[in-house]
């Protein structure tokens, strides 16, 4: 009985705009096997969204979902997943999620639900409003043709301040592939947008007045959060800060952990000193400062201050006020935001890219983000500006696009680096305009298909970063050698996997990453240094595994996979180990019942079959390995023609990243030949009734494995 | 106070080594005598005058496993305690004042344990806070004596120096790790 359990709010809303009908579920009878969150939301396709349905089909079902540990106390706490056939997926869509934070999934499960599945397909523009048990689809014919901020704001005035809005911009509704949904201002999740759109669901707005309850013991989950924040770096869980202090044995200069005694938020007022120990707790939010770290040290003066998701002091969205861009663009002078988003303006440009970029890449970001979070444009992790930039420097665009709209198109303040062409561009993008604005909302497999220019072109050239089905790569060889190419070849949108770049950017020495490496992996062997990288061998394989099921399982809690797994801490007397077991900790004390991190992991595991079984399912083909795992050939090139394994190189060599991949398949207990696991795999994870389907299809490895 | 009172003694000297590491400072034992003095310990010091106070107090510190000790630059034994001021953070405080050498050791150990070359606007900012001629002035010291031949920079594409110790990272890994640092906000 959902009652029984805390951790959840023990039920799923159900919201279908074709017919208006509204109901509920039990979360815990149906979903607790998948925790929720992606689990959650890949049952839902895999249950009721057949192959082959498009993404702006009304078939296509989008899942908002939170997860057990969300509206708690735990540390980093604020993701909703939303799980749905991924419009930017090429060359045909496939499951795939976009992420959040901020503080809706907070909201919903405060409401007392799970998860939203929204279904269907209004007639007219609508937006839902959820307050508690009263959900009520409403007109939204007024706030269609208004960005995100206005959107916000005047549901905000309708519902109350205390509610929270996820709504979609003018790309959004435009039903573009690269359109994103926002919520508490800057939190968003790419690719969804357009699938919102296409429902003629403007937002969702959240209300709730209810808790989340901890069954277990109160006092030992007080114990448990203040222990993770003793273990908390800053943001992506680097544990060193970047400048010598007194109370760290260790630093890097390339540390996200930047704030240091003596800087100032400058915007601020009064601006606010840095003082006393950075180390100490209730300084936690001074640690991480995204704009400084992106933008160097002119961004201190500009800032604000850190904001950030539910419970979570890290706080890496940097507000900034910068006036001088209110006088030159005509914009608001405040903006927040994080790591390629609050860079989405600057990256446009070759000429703001060297280094930290200065004043020029500052105002630049500022431009962008004004745009991109308010029309709802996604970046596809930073392929929208490097496609701009090779389809222009690479005469493609000369070439392609009729001559009078080349024409109309302010080349001479893109070659100037000056932001105000992206007041031309990003609105072309959002409103589909002209033939430029419309392939580039479709995302990178629309350049190629509508251009016809050759995948190649892209996988080639690695200063594209692409790698494979439309998107680039996340933490690839460049970091993690074997490890970050396994992790780069499982899904069907970029990785977005953080577990294992979190680890070896942790800024400790390499000693001491391996002295832990041996303890949670079994082997030091299990990570290289970077750019001195050996041969693929089983741990290795085994961290991509462990990675990618701590990503599943984080989005499935709704727990921060840009800060955890926490198996490295700032703390000298822990020989800087942090806790692999925290996730499996608090859930058991959430639920109020006890699951090890074995049993835990394996939830993880299964949640992450899960996605491959949709995978192979609507790809209608068996064989992963060939058909879907692939690596773009510049991961096996050198621009010195340095061979793979010498120092200084990312070249990986074919061969080995074969072993890699035979490794990773036979940890995951998935057929070698296909990658594709089979009928007693599916079973042996609680999945039995997905393996039979499968097999039914003729899409299990022959031999049944 | 007696000699009777040694527990006590040392649980000062532990104290007086702490305060001096909360205000990251390295102590030698005439300035925890003189700490211990001000806390009303002076007689209990005194009490054998054939003693000299300050190798009492050595002879303590070197029986406190929470206290560390550190062979300074000058010679003489200073001490901290390691979890207010680490052993790194002492080491520089040690060097202070002795630039090319404050550098060069750190860009060894930061070359050897890391690995990593470090760019050289970590020696601008605290806790180094060297202005940039007299960063330029040790590195010519350095390419003048025998004793920094290991010290090397690397420039990368964007312009930026690194500088790293050939004892421990070759030229071209050096410079492959630069170029990776420096890009490391274009790979978020
Ligand atoms: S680290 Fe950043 S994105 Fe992650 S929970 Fe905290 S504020 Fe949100």
């Amino acid at each position: 009985m959902a009652a029984s359990r805390g951790g959840f709010a023990g039920k799923v809303l159900r919201v279908d705009l074709s017919t208006g009908k509204i109901g509920v579920q039990d979360t815990i009878e149906r979903y607790e096997a998948v925790l929720g969150g992606a689990g959650l939301g890949y049952r839902v396709l895999w249950d009721e969204v057949p192959a082959g349905t498009g993404p702006f089909d009304a078939a296509n079902k989008l899942v908002f979902a939170a997860g057990a540990l969300v509206g708690t106390s735990v540390p980093c706490n604020g993701r909703t997943t939303i799980t749905t056939i991924f419009p930017t997926c090429w060359p045909r869509p496939l499951v795939g999620s976009g992420h959040m934070g901020g503080h809706f999934a907070a909201k919903l499960k405060y409401a007392g639900y799970d998860a939203l599945i929204v279904e269907g397909k209004a007639d007219r523009p609508v937006w839902l409003m959820i307050r508690d048990a009263k959900v009520e689809i409403r007109d939204a014919g007024h706030l269609w043709g208004s960005g995100i901020r206005r959107t916000t704001l005047e549901l905000s005035q309708e519902m109350g301040p205390d509610c929270v809005v996820a709504a979609i911009g003018q790309a959004g509704e435009s039903q573009a592939p690269m359109g994103m949904v926002i919520n508490s201002v800057s939190h968003s999740a790419g690719g969804v947008g357009g699938v919102m759109g296409a429902k003629n669901l403007k937002a969702v707005a959240v209300q709730g007045s209810g808790a989340v309850r901890i069954a277990g013991d109160k006092a030992e989950w007080e114990k448990l959060v203040k222990f993770h924040l003793s273990i908390l770096g800053a943001n992506n869980q680097h544990v060193v800060p970047s400048f010598p202090t007194p109370q760290a044995e260790y630093y890097n200069p390339a540390s996200r952990w930047v704030g240091q005694p003596g800087r100032r938020w400058g915007a601020a007022k009064p601006p606010v000193e840095l003082t006393g120990d950075i180390h100490d707790l209730s300084r936690i939010v001074y640690r991480t400062n995204s704009a400084a770290f992106f933008l160097g040290e002119e961004a201190w003066k500009y800032t604000v201050r850190g904001n950030g998701c539910t419970a979570c002091p890290i706080r890496c969205h940097t507000m900034l006020r910068v006036p001088s861009v209110t006088v030159k663009y005509g914009i608001p002078d405040m903006a927040q935001n994080t790591c390629i988003a609050l860079q989405f303006g600057r990256m446009f440009f070759k000429g703001l890219m060297a280094g930290k970029g200065g004043e020029a890449a500052i105002e630049a970001c500022m431009v962008g983000m004004h745009l991109a979070d308010d029309m709802g444009v996604w970046s596809n992790y930073g392929q929208l500006q490097r496609d701009l930039r090779k389809l222009y420097e690479g005469g493609y665009l000369k070439a392609r696009l009729g001559s009078k709209e080349y024409a109309s198109i302010p080349w001479d303040k893109y070659d100037r680096n000056d932001p105000a062409f992206l007041l031309d561009l990003v609105p072309r993008i959002a409103n589909r305009q002209g033939e430029l604005g419309d392939v580039l909302s479709r995302g990178t497999g629309a350049i190629f298909d509508t251009w016809s220019i050759p995948e190649s072109d892209w996988a080639d050239d690695h200063s594209t970063t692409y790698w494979k089905m439309g998107h680039p790569k996340h933490h690839a060889n460049e970091d993690d050698g074997q490890c970050g190419v396994i992790i780069n070849t499982q899904y069907n949108r970029d990785a977005q996997c953080h577990s294992h770049t979190n680890f070896v950017r942790n800024g400790l020495p390499l000693a001491v990453q391996k002295k832990l490496a041996t303890d949670i992996w079994g082997s030091p062997d299990a990570l290289d240094a970077p750019g001195d990288y050996t041969p693929a061998n089983p741990y290795k394989a085994r961290r991509a595994k462990w990675s990618l099921m701590r990503k599943e399982l984080h989005d499935a809690l709704g727990v921060c996979n840009w800060m955890g797994p926490w198996v490295a801490s700032p703390r000298w007397e822990r020989g800087y180990a942090g806790d692999d077991s925290l996730e499996s900790k608090f859930l058991s004390l959430a639920t109020g019942r006890p699951m090890d991190r074995e049993e835990l992991d394996r939830a993880g595991e299964r949640i992450f079959t899960l996605h491959r079984a949709l995978t192979i399912r609507d790809m209608g083909q068996v064989d992963m390995r060939a058909g879907h795992d692939t690596v773009p050939p510049w991961v096996f090139e050198d621009a010195k023609g340095a061979a793979p394994f010498t120092k200084g190189t990312i070249r990986m060599d074919r061969a080995d990243i074969g072993r890699a991949m035979d490794f990773f398949y036979e940890a995951m207990g998935w057929d070698t030949a296909t990658g594709a696991p089979g009928k007693a795999r599916y079973a042996a994870l609680g999945l039995a009734d997905v393996g039979e389907g499968l097999a039914a299809a003729g899409l299990v490895p022959q031999d049944g494995k | 106070m007696s000699a009777g009172d040694a527990p006590d003694l040392g649980k000062a000297i532990v104290e007086a080594v702490r305060e001096a590491s909360a205000e990251a400072r390295l102590v030698g034992a005439d300035e925890v005598v003189e700490r211990l003095r001000a806390r009303g310990f002076g007689e209990c010091l005194d009490t054998e005058p054939e003693v000299d106070p300050c190798r009492r107090v050595e002879a303590l510190l070197s029986g406190l496993p929470e206290i560390a000790s550190l062979a300074s630059l000058s010679g003489r034994a200073v001490y901290h305690d390691p979890a207010l001021l680490s052993r790194t953070y002492a080491r520089i405080l040690d060097r202070k004042g002795v630039t090319a050498l404050l550098m060069a050791e750190e860009i060894r150990a930061n070359s050897r344990d890391y690995p990593r070359p470090v760019p050289v606007e970590l020696f601008e900012a605290p806790p180094f806070d060297l202005a940039p001629e007299a960063i330029e002035a040790a590195f010519k010291a350095m390419a003048a004596s025998e004793e920094f031949r290991d010290i090397a920079f690397t420039t990368t594409s964007q312009g930026t120096v690194y500088l790293f110790s050939s004892l421990h990272l070759e030229r071209d890994y050096a410079t492959f790790l630069a170029e990776q640092d420096e890009t490391f906000s274009m790979n978020p």
